[in-house]
């Protein structure tokens, strides 16, 4: 107060006295800052509707990694069933476990064909109903469509018949 | 004193928000959507490949669409009824967007509505790849025809299996 008191009464020479005194002294800025409250809850409330606009509740699949998927401008929810990916590289996977290299299991579908008969006795037992035939294919947009096709052929013939086709939806 | 004037006790018209309470509720929010936001939209194209009795009954005036894929860039469009062709459009183009223009613009004007009185109800249709031709280009093509609302598509190998 006294401070105060004297800054209003000082004259100019003083009161640049008493500023670098009180800048020295001290030094140290106040610790307790405010907080912009206001700007604050914008910011959330902002936040909020964006992820509330954004918030999707369909079922999440697991993508491998470095695969791009093509883009799609009708695209339909995905419903939760077995993954069967085909990697750029040649790869194929079933349910993120390598199956083995395209070209091989074309020609010869075998442990393709154990490994989907196995989830479907599996899918039978845990379920009263018929067998859906569900599955989603991944496959990176550079793959030939002609291998996919050769996949999906080796699908049906295991009564997997309800394929979708894993894209990036618009 | 000064509220209680004769015309009834008055209540304050500016009220207090708990803003505490409230920024709560708020970044609880905010925490919950951003760990379970989804950032990359997957969704799906549904094929049926089922044949003989599985497939679903068709109607009787249904047509059948085949996409024959003749390269990248060329496709063939046959519209079939009970097996025999009716139609044939063969496209090409430059590019494979020029294309899928093309093939849009085809199925819109002469296989779907080839006039102004008549509509054909396309039953199946399905697509055949060729050597050469993407996965990306086929899902493309796909789209077009679902985007006219074909949606009993399959998908055959190259040999037409």
């Amino acid at each position: 107060m006294r401070l105060n008191q004297s800054l209003v009464t000082a004259n100019a020479f003083e009161k640049h006295l008493v500023n670098r005194r009180r800048k020295k002294s001290g030094g140290a800025k106040s610790i307790g800052f405010v907080l912009m409250l206001t700007s604050m809850v914008d910011m959330f409330s902002m936040l909020v509707i964006f992820l509330l606009q954004t918030f999707s509740n369909s079922p999440e699949i697991l993508v491998l990694k470095g695969m791009e998927l093509p883009n799609s401008i009708t695209p339909s929810v995905v419903r939760e069933a077995t993954v069967l990916a085909i990697a750029k590289d040649g790869n194929l996977y079933l349910d993120q476990k390598l199956v083995g290299k395209v070209m091989d299991v074309t020609k010869q579908p075998d442990v393709l064909l154990n490994k989907l008969n196995l989830i479907k006795k599996q899918w039978t037992a845990s379920h009263k109903t018929d067998f859906s035939g569900e599955i989603n294919l991944q496959a990176d947009r550079e793959v030939e469509s002609t291998t996919v096709s050769i996949v999906m052929a080796i699908l049906t013939s295991s009564q997997f018949q309800a394929i979708q086709l894993a894209v990036i939806g618009k | 004193m000064i509220g209680n004037t004769g015309r009834g006790s008055k209540r304050q018209l500016d009220f207090e928000l708990n803003l505490t309470s409230f920024i709560d509720l708020l970044s609880t929010c905010t925490c919950f959507l951003l760990i379970t936001a989804v950032w990359i939209q997957i969704g799906t194209l549904e094929i049926k490949q089922s044949h003989g009795t599985e497939a679903a009954a068709e109607a009787k005036d249904s047509f059948d669409l085949d996409l024959v894929f003749k390269g990248p860039t060329e496709l063939n469009v046959n519209l079939k009824k009970h097996g025999k062709a009716v139609k044939t459009l063969a496209l090409k183009s430059a590019t494979n967007e020029e294309m899928l223009t093309k093939l849009n613009e085809a199925l819109k004007t002469q296989i779907l509505n080839p006039s102004k009185d008549k509509k054909i109800l396309i039953g199946t249709a399905t697509v055949t790849p060729k050597s050469g031709v993407n996965y990306g280009q086929m899902v493309s093509a796909l789209d077009v025809l679902r985007k006219n609302k074909i949606v009993n598509i399959g998908v055959l190998t190259e040999r037409g299996q």
